[in-house]
């Protein structure tokens, strides 16, 4: 079970180490990228990330919330909201 | 802000394919000239892309069924099941077809997309419900998920495992487990553990829902699909299938044990507000599954053709995508060679499916064949001949950087 005392640095380094090989054009990562339109992520590999996220996290994130998701900002965001509310 | 803007990317994708050669989503089947022929752009062509698995689209029963049909119900039933649009033909292939599958209820929708959408929608509500599904299951499994507005929790492909462990995350949440996955998966053609999934899911209390439209017909001693080969068919809470592969007409169903099956007819959206499947279409469905009933020998020659056909692709070095199965799915490097080879092998008179990302799990692209019980030897020594030169034509295809 990991550590619930993970800060925003760590979720956010988390899932730019996720997000890395599928990074084809280098682009610099914050928290404002955009997954889809920045990174030409397809939406299907988004949802192959969540599944190592939620593994990672040992948490449930359903599909229908990260249809709402935009950048990786939002996504970190979330993942701290259903991490503190499955804790 | 356009609203077009949206679509400038996959338009773009689609353009170049038009430009690069002949696109394979723009194909038009100018005459069909049996189940495994047609004519395109002068050209006659062996289709080997149909999900015409037990190839009876032409035989004689389901053809008269149709017709008879048609001059004693009419063309159309101008109606949804829930008005007036039910008539006793769709009645008796209810029953028929629980009876095939030994299941006590069935519900028939008008395509086999509907009877996802429609019972999946249904069955899981919002807040209440959590479903839980293959990561590769079909878009209207997907859809169906979207439509109930119940949280929607993804497992790894054909991983009982990792069903296990989604299911054990949501422990103790009091909210009622819709597990879906599917039989035979229509891209790769890769087969699921059907009997483990339904251990998991009973284990942990979820209802399991299984669509076997791509193997309905195709696995297990009777035809009825992998649950059967699994000798799980009594376990499987929903089971459901499509009429526009093996039963060669359109149309959908579930079918289950459960009595409250029957909800579904006053709660399932695309089951109430669509028009119901024509007196054609259930007539040649109706005829189609008698043939099946009847002759085993035609998922015999079925196998035999996919095992003919498997053997070669692998004698010929091709990569493909899962053990022996009706669906034949070979892996190129990129989608540009995959582009070229579909256009290779259509100029040498062979029809199969190209597939693309998204649309095709861990971005892959593949060339994806199916096999027919009707695929004469002749057909298949065409569609070998073709891939062989295919094989040779793009051995030394560079393996781009995706």
């Amino acid at each position: 079970m990991p550590e619930i005392q993970e800060d925003d640095d760590l979720v956010f380094h988390k899932i730019c180490t996720l997000l890395d090989p599928l990074n084809h054009k280098g682009v610099k990562l914050t928290r404002d990228t955009d997954l889809i339109a920045d990174l030409e992520v397809d939406s299907v590999s988004v949802l192959d990330i969540v599944m190592d996220i939620e593994d990672n996290y040992d948490i449930s994130i359903p599909v229908n919330t990260i249809s709402e998701i935009r950048t990786i900002g939002e996504l970190v965001d979330a993942i701290h909201a259903i991490k503190k509310q499955q804790a | 802000m356009s609203l077009f803007d949206k679509f400038e990317k996959t338009a773009t994708l689609y353009n170049q394919l038009s430009d690069a050669g002949q696109n394979p989503f723009t194909v038009q089947m100018d005459q069909m000239l049996g189940p495994t022929r047609a004519m395109v752009n002068g050209q006659e062509i062996v289709l080997a892309g149909t999900n015409n698995y037990l190839g009876l689209t032409f035989r004689s029963e389901t053809v008269e069924a149709a017709k008879t049909a048609i001059a004693e119900q009419g063309t159309g039933t101008t109606g949804s099941r829930f008005a007036n649009g039910t008539y006793a033909g769709h009645r008796q292939l209810e029953r028929e077809l629980a009876d095939f599958l030994g299941l006590a209820y069935c519900v028939v929708f008008s395509t086999g997309y509907q009877a996802n959408l429609g019972a999946i929608s249904a069955l899981a509500a919002p807040g209440k419900d959590v479903i839980l599904i293959d990561a590769d299951c079909h878009a209207c499994i997907y859809d169906g998920c979207q439509l109930s507005g119940a949280e929607t929790v993804r497992f790894r492909h054909n991983s009982p495992d990792d069903l296990d462990k989604r299911l054990s995350r949501l422990a103790g949440d009091g909210k009622g487990k819709l597990v879906c996955i599917e039989g035979m998966y229509s891209m790769f053609g890769d087969v699921a553990p059907v009997g483990e999934f339904v251990e998991v899911a009973h284990r942990h209390g979820a209802y399991i829902f299984v669509d076997e439209a791509h193997s309905f017909g195709c696995f297990g001693d009777n035809g009825r699909g992998v649950a059967e080969r699994d000798e799980v068919m009594k376990d499987v809470d929903f089971y459901s299938g499509t009429f526009s592969k093996s039963l060669v007409s359109i149309g959908g169903f579930v079918a289950s044990n459960h009595k409250e099956l029957d909800y579904l007819r006053f709660s399932a959206r695309p089951y109430m507000f669509t028009a119901s499947p024509s007196p054609a279409n259930v007539a040649a469905a109706t005829a189609a599954l008698k043939v099946i009933r009847r002759e085993s020998g035609l998922q015999k020659r079925l196998w035999a053709n996919a095992k003919r056909v498997h053997a070669a692709f692998t004698q010929l070095g091709l990569e493909t995508c899962a053990p022996v199965s009706p669906v034949i799915a070979v892996k190129l490097p990129n989608k540009e060679t995959a582009f070229a080879a579909w256009n290779f092998l259509i100029q040498n008179g062979v029809y199969v499916n190209l597939a693309i990302p998204p649309g095709t799990p861990n971005a892959t692209s593949i060339l994806r064949l199916s096999v027919s019980a009707a695929h004469t030897d002749e057909d298949l020594d065409i569609v070998i001949s073709a891939y062989t030169a295919m094989a040779q034509a793009f051995a030394g295809a560079p393996e781009a950087a995706e």
